[in-house]
């Protein structure tokens, strides 16, 4: 049981990590003014990042990426309870606002980020990790 | 031995320690931040940039316009703006910089500046290039490019559609569509989106946005997106 809690950490560390590296990737492109490179060639994550959706209050989105996996890696570093409560707190906030700004580029930018794609995935992952953790914790006697 | 009452604080903390309310909890919270979120973002987009007929209005309003051009023609700095209304970080000079560079440097006489339309993104590039250049028939020129910008979509997408193109023209404040749409389909379009390329061509353009900024102390040249301290540098270079 304490070998599988100790996997589904290693996993919400590991997706925490890579958050960390795209959206490190984005931030720097957002102040250093250049296009991000795009999969595929397209301008898709050109158009996303251009668009007046890409900061809050002046808040990069890319940043407050920065800030959610960060959250992440400290929640797959703590032991016991309180890693398992803020990964589920840090992980849902992140997957509803991912969904959101994926309703974003599909209906109001008309362009598809594959960067943001990738993030999103990582955190409905972390979400299924949390959760999982969350559950064993409610079970537990 | 008496029988203990809990007192309300220990049932309290009892509640807090289980972990169903914890976690009902956390994902009231966690949907609350969530929800705040996507209120300052929408809150923020509809504050800062979508550009409505009013706003690019007043942007221009008490400026001169002549075709391509915006500001007075006896500016003596001039600066040459080669852009694709599909290029995303000319939309970002466009919501971003240029507002800054039209209050604090065109409105006061001190440069205009001159579009030069380019269109080598792709098939989009060219009818919406096109569709400002009508504009400029009327010197509503720089309101419908603001739109253009304003409405950008993904690149080659096809989303400049005639109803796209006509929905921005009908947003100008101040244009006549009736006479747009015919002006459209003329000639005289098809020269100046040529000679737009040309004059790119001869210049060493070939990346967008690009600035030349043209002046009695000579010519400087920026390509990529600048904030207005950086133009106005480049303005003093040029003076």
């Amino acid at each position: 049981m304490r070998g599988k809690r100790r996997g589904l950490r290693f996993v919400l560390g590991a997706l925490a990590v890579v958050g960390l590296l795209i959206s490190g990737y984005l931030t720097w492109v957002h102040y250093a003014g250049v296009a991000p490179v795009c999969v595929g060639g397209s301008g898709g994550c050109e158009t996303v990042q251009a668009s007046s959706y890409a900061t809050i209050l002046g808040v990069p989105v890319a940043v407050l990426g920065l800030v959610g996996y960060s959250g992440l890696l400290l929640a797959a570093l703590l032991r016991g309870e309180a890693g398992v409560y803020l990964g589920l707190l840090v992980a849902l906030v992140g997957t509803l606002f991912s969904a959101y700004l994926t309703y974003l580029e599909l209906f109001v930018i008309h362009a598809i980020c594959e960067w943001c794609v990738a993030s999103a995935a990582l955190m409905v992952g972390a979400l299924i990790c949390s959760a999982f953790e969350a559950w064993r914790l409610a079970r537990a006697p | 031995m008496s029988a203990r009452r809990k007192s309300p604080s220990s049932q309290q903390s009892a509640l807090l320690r289980s972990p169903r309310i914890l976690l009902a909890l956390i994902v009231a919270v966690a949907i609350l931040v969530a929800a705040l979120m996507v209120v300052l973002s929408q809150l923020g987009s509809a504050g800062g940039s979508s550009a409505s007929s009013e706003d690019v209005g007043k942007l221009y309003s008490g400026i001169p316009q002549n075709g391509t051009t915006l500001g007075k023609s006896t500016a003596p700095v001039t600066i040459y703006l080669y852009e694709d209304f599909q290029c995303p970080v000319c939309a970002q000079f466009s919501r971003k910089t240029f507002p800054e560079v039209v209050d604090r440097s065109v409105r006061g006489g001190e440069v205009k500046v001159v579009s030069e339309p380019l269109t080598f993104i792709g098939s989009d590039s060219v009818p919406a290039a096109r569709a400002a250049l009508a504009a400029g028939e009327q010197d509503r020129y720089w309101p419908y490019a603001q739109l253009l910008f304003e409405n950008q979509g993904e690149e080659n997408s096809g989303y400049v559609t005639d109803e796209f193109l006509k929905s921005q023209a009908e947003n100008t404040p101040g244009l006549d569509v009736g006479e747009w749409s015919s002006d459209l389909k003329g000639s005289s379009i098809t020269k100046q989106l040529q000679a737009a390329q040309s004059k790119a061509q001869s210049a060493g353009v070939n990346a967008t946005p690009t600035l030349i900024f043209s002046g009695p102390g000579g010519q400087t040249k920026l390509v990529g997106l600048y904030d207005y301290e950086q133009i106005s540098q480049a303005i003093a270079q040029v003076e």
